[in-house]
């Protein structure tokens, strides 16, 4: 009897116009469709996510505090190469007679155009770049090249001075293995000039 | 047909007949001089590259610290390791002179125009792709002048707006060149580009096939005379003795001139002269011209118009109304081409 009924409400249903149950259908389909597809959309959007997080690097470079010198090692107007544990080469010189860090300046010897390394030519009284023929001067201003064009200085590396003694923030990270710590005087030109060797440690 | 074809045509299905269907296409008859036969060059080229390629990769190491000291190895020790070296040096060369000589033929033919518009794009995609895959290559030596080479393409990425600075992070790995850079380039170098180009070589032939090769009808033709010609085997057998010569060249270059070893690279001093592989010559001389901001954006603008140039032209012809004007600017951009080019191979600075 009540398999009777079961058959008699099927043959119902599957005699209704096809028009009442097509919205029914749309709907569902439409639905069902609709999960489908924001279900890989979530699935692959997340793995997109994670891959663009993979591929993408995770920090910046790594910089601290080095110890440079003591305030009264320059003297005003007089200039050192200094060579950081991980390679850096910055040029610090002192400008003024006081002994803040604002007396005090630290050029970074890489390009502000295309990140090559400048070195000093004492014949010319500038900072050369090799790469684009970039110049600046003893302070890093731009004197030629595509430097000068787009008013590009050399990067100035934050310094602080602390008792007395004169600390510089620069990337502790490089390729370079790490060269013997030294220090020469600048202006005179010649690495091998006036050598003053000093010790430098994280502040 | 004997029991072993049976057997064979039973699991593949294609008969005689259908696979002379596929490769027996009648190619028109200026296929028979051999500069339209640059198209095959590149690919013939690109084969050398991947078989070279798989060796070099059996002794290269993709770290800052082994990398030149592996490809010395390659270099020096191993058994014909400089021969190798040197074949996978100068097929780079030559392939990216092919492709350029090949662009060029396709540009000063018309041969981009309607319908192959799209054909154009896809070879413009295929040659900064090999250009891009020459980069990533040459910077994998680690030697002076590939450091160097490499830390000024990415900081010329760090000046294309927007995208710039997201560009140099990925493919350095970092805000420098850092001990996680080298196998970035490598995973470029050796399967990222290669795969992109195999994918991009199929879609470029496809179109090829789907348009048939453009025709050139020549006004002495002769009326009757065929104008086509079968790409099996005549052809086929250009394309062969092409390959020939060109296995030829490649042996000549490879012993007499053979790559060779620069100084390690140096962080910390950039060389006093300082340049990169020979196609990047015009970039470099442009860099030098100009602001970096104006030599990109111009650089990008250059390319730009480049990629959409069958549409530029089309524009060009009906304001102008002079149906060459493509021609003219040609000329005009290969002898800017080659005097940035040889300008900036004869001077240090």
């Amino acid at each position: 009897m009540a398999h009777d009924n079961l058959d008699q409400r099927r043959h119902a249903e599957a005699s209704q116009p096809a028009a009442d149950g097509e919205p029914r259908r749309r709907f569902l389909t439409t639905a069902s469709g609709s999960a489908m597809a924001a279900g890989l959309l979530g699935a692959y959007g997340t793995f997109g996510y994670m891959l663009g997080e993979f591929v993408y690097p995770a920090s910046g470079s790594v910089r601290g505090w080095l110890f440079v010198c003591t305030t009264e090692t320059l003297a005003p107007g007089e200039a050192m190469d200094f060579t950081s544990p991980a390679g850096a080469k910055v040029v610090v010189a002192r400008q003024g007679a006081g002994t803040s860090a604002e007396d005090f300046l630290a050029l970074s010897s890489v390009c502000p155009h295309l990140g090559c390394r400048v070195h000093w030519e004492s014949q010319d009284d500038r900072f050369f770049c090799p790469c684009h023929n970039g110049a600046f001067d003893r302070e890093g201003k731009p004197i030629s090249g595509p430097p000068q064009a787009a008013n590009q200085s050399l990067v100035r590396f934050p310094l602080k001075v602390e008792n007395g003694l004169l600390f510089l923030e620069v990337p502790l990270e490089s390729l370079a293995s790490c060269p013997a710590q030294r220090a020469n005087s600048l202006r005179s030109g010649s690495e091998s000039d006036d050598p003053d060797t000093h010790s430098s440690g994280v502040a | 047909m004997s029991r072993i074809a049976r057997w064979f045509y039973e699991r593949v299905p294609i008969s005689g007949e259908q696979l002379a269907e596929l490769t027996n296409e009648p190619v028109p008859n200026h296929l028979k001089r051999w500069w339209f036969c640059l198209g095959g060059t590149p690919a013939y080229l690109f084969v050398i590259q991947i078989v070279t390629g798989i060796l070099l990769a059996l002794y290269y190491q993709p770290s800052t610290l082994s990398a030149f000291e592996s490809i010395r190895y390659i270099t020096e020790e191993a058994t014909f390791g400089w021969f190798l070296r040197s074949l996978h040096k100068w097929a780079a060369t030559l392939m990216i002179a092919a492709m350029i000589l090949h662009q060029m033929r396709v540009y000063f033919t018309s041969a981009y125009r309607r319908p192959r518009e799209l054909n154009w794009m896809i070879g413009m995609s295929l040659l900064m792709c090999t250009l891009l895959t020459g980069f990533t290559g040459y910077s994998l030596v680690f030697e002076q002048l590939s450091y160097w080479g490499a830390t000024v393409a990415a900081n010329i990425s760090d000046a294309v707006p927007i995208v710039g600075p997201i560009g140099k992070q990925l493919l350095l790995g970092g805000d420098e060149y850092n001990s996680r850079t080298l196998s970035r380039f490598y995973i470029l170098h050796a399967a990222v580009l290669p795969t992109t180009l195999i994918l991009l070589v199929i879609l470029h032939i496809a179109q090829v096939r789907m348009h048939g090769v453009t025709e050139f009808p020549e006004p002495d033709d002769e009326p009757t005379a065929p104008k086509h010609f079968n790409f099996f085997p005549d052809h086929m057998l250009t394309e062969l003795m092409l390959g020939l010569v060109l296995m030829i060249i490649l042996c000549a270059l490879a012993v007499t001139l053979p790559a060779t070893m620069g100084p390690k690279a140096d962080p910390m001093s950039t060389p006093e002269v300082i340049k990169p592989e020979w196609f990047f010559y015009v970039s470099f001389r442009w860099l030098k011209l100009f602001s970096l901001s104006f030599a990109v954006i111009s650089s990008g603008f250059i390319v730009g118009a480049m990629f959409v140039w069958p549409w530029i032209d089309k524009v060009l012809r009906r304001i102008t109304g002079i149906e060459e004007i493509s021609v003219y600017i040609g000329i005009i951009a290969t002898f800017l081409l080659i005097g940035l080019t040889v300008w900036e191979a004869a001077v240090a600075h």
